[in-house]
């Protein structure tokens, strides 16, 4: 048992600073991302609009949480479901924080292609919605 | 002006620090709970185990891995030590992908709670639907590119 904790703790320090690092590179992204760059995506074509919310949720660190209330007033408003799921999902799927984490367990390929793959998916269910959009009422 | 500015700054600082440490609070004892798991993991769980279940059946292990992801109470963040624990056994690239994915899927309780309430149980059943699809076929996906 107290070799197992003796891996364990040598294995929780060698991760400490990568760990501590996404923390605060996260928390100052949050603190400096402008919302209004989710609010000015309204004016656009939905079909460009889709790639570009899905890669502003790739980008958009921090806990979906907080984002929420904002995407339930743009909702109000009159934004598109589909571009609201696009964001969320891709927003759940890769964040910035999962960056370092990624890239030292798995190494930068592993982190790009989780990325590309996450942006297809993200996209897609966004199609998806914007088809059922006009079928069903959510 | 200049006083201004850098009275800005040190709020931000402030609260780019107040929120840092709450995070660390949050993340770091569940970080170090998952890295206790994946030592277990990686001293008592027999290589055999893991070849059947998320190694060599791929379409076994890839909706397996993604439902495991989904199910398990796996925090935020804590997916790593343990899927490298499982990747260093052996399981495939796709299934570490649709593991890490698939944690993600479900949130955390205050977060399903907002989009259920704010954008309706059919949106939000929906979106779950898809993405477990989605995640299944982007492990195979990765597992072929890889």
């Amino acid at each position: 048992m107290i070799d197992i904790l003796n891996i364990t703790i040598g294995r929780f320090l060698r991760s400490l600073p990568i760990l501590l690092l996404a923390i605060i590179v996260a928390r100052v992204l949050n603190s400096y991302l402008s919302r209004g760059l989710v609010e000015n995506l309204r004016k656009r074509r939905l079909r460009e609009t889709l790639s570009v919310v899905a890669l502003a949720g790739l980008v958009t660190p921090g806990p979906l949480a907080c984002y929420l209330p904002l995407l339930r007033v743009l909702r109000k408003t009159g934004f598109p479901l589909s571009l609201i799921v696009a964001f969320i999902t891709a927003q759940t799927l890769v964040g910035p924080m999962r960056l370092f984490l990624e890239v030292a367990y798995f190494g930068a390929w592993f982190y790009a292609y989780r990325v590309v793959i996450s942006f297809i998916i993200a996209i897609s269910i966004g199609a998806i919605y914007h088809l059922l959009e006009r079928r069903i009422s959510f | 002006m200049v006083c201004q500015t850098r009275s800005n700054l040190t709020e931000r600082i402030k609260e780019i620090s107040a929120n840092s440490l709450e995070d660390m609070k949050t993340i770091l004892p569940i970080f170090f709970v998952a890295v206790f798991v994946s030592t277990l993991l990686e001293l008592y769980v027999p290589e055999e185990i893991i070849f059947t279940l998320l190694g060599k059946n791929l379409l076994l292990a890839i909706p397996l891995a993604t439902v495991a992801g989904i199910i398990l109470p796996i925090p935020r963040y804590a997916t790593y030590p343990i899927a490298y624990a499982l990747f260093d056994k052996g399981a495939g690239v796709g299934v570490i992908f649709s593991l890490i994915s698939g944690e993600v899927i479900l949130g955390s309780l205050e977060r399903d709670v907002m989009e259920f309430k704010f954008f309706g149980w059919k949106s939000y059943v929906l979106r779950l639907g898809l993405c477990t699809a989605f995640v299944i076929m982007g492990g195979f996906l990765i597992e072929i590119l890889a």
